[in-house]
């Protein structure tokens, strides 16, 4: 049994920028993560940090283009909030060592990226993840934070309402512990692995909003899915960075005519945009970095050339480099305020698994790696500032039992001739289908109907393999779970917005209705379901 | 296409002995080795274990030996490997321990050992109201070495780790050079002292194969050397190894070329009578073998006098 004031549980960059703020603040803190986290989603970010450092750029700027791309679904206080602290974490970065490129003064260069009206993406070569990861982790390394990585975390503990820790599967040892705290803080990622083809990483699979909205937490805005423009879509699909376009590169037809496109338009409209011209007879999307010239490619997108070369077997300085929008990343997920506070005491969210009302319909291009060290920081003092206060509770006696149980019980009996990767595929299928760039309703609630036939389909698959030392079986199993759980809930409030806004196309109500939906959806788990209700934005 | 993969397995929960897997596969022309281990795992055995991440080379995760040589399995494309056959061996690293099957322990081999060189900035953490200045062309080969994404290629290829499992490999010293000449570090110092102690920079035996492994072009051998040369700089604090280098380069200025007995006893150390005593039965078997000159005289070289011009010159420009 383990004992801590704050655990937080995902070790990419909001994680461990949570758990070196919450640490710094006096908690006693330790890391929960199923993988080393240096191998974390984050690392795959690429075109930047956004920051308001140039001369010809303001909070207010950055403020007013964050609002644009979420089309009228943003919390203004959280933005202004976010806008007036990205400026000191970006160059608390800097200073702890993240390599930035920098411009002719030796400041911090910033580049176009996106909708952002200035220059203020700020980066490291096109590794501006990976660099930021890279400096989080050596920071947290600094502060001696114990740190459990290849643990799976399989549930949350409560003291009635209160969450008071969590259990974890150790796939080292093969063995369940359990983790009392005084504070939680998910900070497990996005959950993109639901659609085919994706963008991230294999473990993208929404464990925190499962773990989450099976405790009584509420989600919101979840139908608000994020398509990248710019995706190699073959095989596991390669994202090419958006900051390319910035750069000069060109989307263009199979012929190599420039398709027309407003390249600095928001991600949401682009995308669609993209789909679209190829569905119109433009043919196959492809980007064309060739105007950029070698040596830029080469000095500014070293990555984007390498993984062009391995992953899609392209030379990026000569080849037509074909792309489709895919799904990115989600703007919804476990509602909180601006501190990370979720609707269950003790219980705290941050970066992409969290919905604060940052990103509202659309999320800017280049304020996810902002919004991860600025909402971290936050949130790991809110929550070293609630254990001060927090009551003692219990963590509960049987629960490390329940967990023997139901991992038992998952691995027992004779599976039915079905195979988790083939639910996994018709999932990705559905959801791309289905609730994917463009919806209506009709195929929304096939959407439902497929996703209650997979969720059954999933409940009598067994875990053949009953050994607990590395596993990947079981841990595929639960986060298959975690995905048909969230899904439910991204169809359902897609079902439920019948207005078109942001990421979230309706083609049987394509017009935005600011007079009924200028508002969030709120998802509850209730008999079984989601249940979906409207707040209202506040400011 | 068919292809069977002879996968290494090893199960700690069984018997715990390293065995190994054949599975054939029907996969499609375009595929990854990394699709194919899902593929086995779905279709024919779930126990198997195997590690991935990102899916697309970004992250380093999935390191394993494909057909002996280390390589992600997420960028390697099955049919480069099946030019000569429809087979494909894939086995853990070498130098690591094995948990279970190609799943082998990181912490030992590398995690624990780049945590020892204090791999962070000790930079200060009151706010700043603004960034350092620096101009880029200091922060571009600085972005070039934090490119690494521990994929563990370097540590693999070492030629030492076999032979000193303990030395704390190139990936490690990589790392610490990230901080040794990063000029925003305060504290490059000690962390230059941390790997110049024992299994340390000078274990390396520059064989370059961190070089011909490394994926990014990082140059883990150039660094290593970078650090020796700091630590030359700064004041080497290795006594034997400051010794080793005196006695080197007094030969060579002097005669053109290293007198080997001269350079195994300055190393030790005139004084040093236990590890003057060491060196005995290496003396002995050179000896028997014909490897030393009797009588051992150790003549000037022709040509020793430019030799000695160019070491002054060199010394001269460094300064």
């Amino acid at each position: 049994m383990q004992d801590f004031d704050v655990v937080v549980i995902g070790g990419g960059a909001s994680g461990l920028r949570a758990a070196i703020a919450a640490k710094r603040a006096g908690a006693s803190v330790a890391l929960i993560a199923k993988n080393h986290p240096l191998r974390s989603n984050s690392a795959l970010a690429q075109g930047g940090i956004n920051a308001p450092l140039g001369k010809d750029d303001s909070p207010e700027l950055f403020v007013e283009d964050t609002l644009a791309a979420g089309d009228g679904l943003c919390e203004r206080s959280v933005v202004q909030s976010f806008a007036q602290e990205a400026a000191k974490e970006v160059i608390w970065l800097e200073r702890m060592g993240v390599p930035f490129n920098r411009d002719k003064d030796g400041r911090i260069d910033r580049r176009a990226f996106g909708s952002n009206r200035r220059n203020r993406s700020c980066y490291a070569d096109d590794r501006t993840g990976h660099m930021v990861l890279t400096v989080l982790y050596e920071q947290f390394q600094r502060l001696a934070i114990p740190s459990f990585d290849e643990w799976f975390v399989t549930s949350l503990a409560l003291d009635g309402e209160t969450c008071v820790g969590a259990t974890a599967l150790g796939l080292r040892a093969g063995k369940i512990d359990g983790f009392a705290a005084r504070a939680v803080i998910l900070a497990t990622g996005g959950f993109m692995r639901m659609y085919s083809p994706s963008t991230v990483s294999i473990g993208t699979t929404g464990d925190g909003q499962a773990l989450a909205y099976q405790s009584g937490a509420r989600l919101t805005d979840m139908e608000m899915v994020q398509f990248h423009p710019t995706v190699f879509p073959k095989g596991q699909g390669l994202l090419i960075t958006e900051a390319t376009l910035g750069g000069g590169a060109q989307i263009v037809n199979q012929q190599g005519a420039a398709i027309p496109i407003d390249k600095g338009s928001p991600r949401g409209k682009l995308s669609l945009a993209i789909a679209q011209a190829t569905q119109n007879g433009d043919g196959a999307a492809f980007l064309d970095l060739k105007p950029m010239g070698k040596e830029k490619i080469l000095s500014f997108f070293p990555q984007t050339h390498e993984l062009v070369k391995s992953v899609a077997g392209l030379d990026s300085t000569k080849d037509l480099i074909p792309i489709r929008p895919i799904a990115h990343r989600p703007m919804g997920g476990i509602e909180t305020k601006a501190s990370g506070e979720t609707s269950i005491a003790g219980l705290f969210a941050v970066g992409e698994c969290a919905s604060n009302g940052l990103n509202g319909a659309g999320r800017l291009a280049g304020n996810t790696l902002t919004e991860s060290v600025v909402f971290g920081k936050k949130v790991g003092e809110a929550a070293a500032v609630y254990v001060k206060s927090a009551a003692k509770k219990n963590f509960p006696a049987a629960k490390l039992a329940d967990e023997e149980k139901k991992l038992a019980a998952l691995t027992s009996g004779d599976s039915a001739q079905d195979s988790l990767v083939k639910v996994q595929a018709e999932l990705g299928r559905l959801m791309s289908e289905k609730v994917g760039l463009v919806r209506d309703g009709g195929g929304l609630q096939q959407a439902l109907g497929g996703i209650k036939e997979l969720q059954a389909r999933h409940r009598k698959i067994k875990v053949r393999n009953a050994g607990r030392i590395y596993n990947y079986e079981l841990t595929t199993h639960l986060e298959l779970g975690s995905m048909l759980a969230v899904a439910e809930v991204v169809a359902r409030s897609a079902q439920a917005r019948t207005e078109s806004r942001g990421a979230h196309n309706r083609q049987d109500f394509p017009a935005t209705d600011n007079l009924n939906w200028q508002s969030h959806t709120i998802a509850k788990l209730a008999q079984g379901s989601a249940q979906i209700e409207k707040k209202p934005v506040a400011n | 296409m068919q292809v069977t993969f002879k996968v290494y397995r090893k199960d700690p929960e069984k018997d715990g002995k390293p065995g190994r897997s054949n599975y054939t596969v029907d996969v499609p022309d375009g595929a990854t080795v990394l699709e194919s281990l899902f593929k086995i795992r779905d279709e024919i055995d779930s126990s198997l274990a195997f590690r991935c991440s990102c899916l697309r080379g970004h992250c380093g995760d999935c390191m394993v030996r494909v057909n002996g040589s280390s390589r992600l399995t997420c960028t390697a494309k099955v049919t480069a490997y099946t030019q000569k056959g429809p087979e494909i061996s894939l086995d853990p690293l070498r130098n690591v321990s094995v948990i279970k099957d190609l799943v082998y322990d990181w912490d030992a081999f590398m995690w624990n050992k780049i945590g020892t060189v204090k791999p962070w900035l000790e930079a200060s953490d009151a706010t700043a109201d603004a960034e350092n200045v620096i101009a880029d062309a200091q922060m571009k080969d600085l972005r070039k070495v934090m490119s690494c994404y521990q994929c563990g290629m370097c540590d693999e290829g070492c030629t030492i780790l076999p032979v000193d499992i303990d030395f704390v490999g190139p990936a490690a010293l990589t790392k610490a050079y990230r901080f040794v000449f990063d000029p925003r570090n305060q504290n490059a110092k000690e962390q230059l002292k941390t790997v110049e102690g024992p299994k340390g920079i000078w274990d390396c035996v520059h064989c370059y194969e961190a070089d011909e492994h490394c994926p990014r072009g990082i140059e883990p051998t150039k660094r290593i050397i970078a650090l020796r040369d700091e630590a030359y700089r700064v004041g080497i604090t290795n006594e034997k190894v400051a010794r080793h280098h005196k006695s080197f380069a007094a030969s060579v200025t002097e005669s053109g070329w290293v007198d080997e007995g001269r350079l195994a006893i300055e190393s030790e150390g005139l004084t040093n009578v236990s590890g003057l005593m060491k060196l005995l039965p290496t003396a002995a078997k050179a000896l028997m073998r014909g490897k030393a000159p009797i009588p051992y005289v150790h003549a000037k070289r022709p040509g020793a006098e430019q030799i000695k011009k160019i070491i002054e010159k060199g010394e001269a420009e460094n300064k």
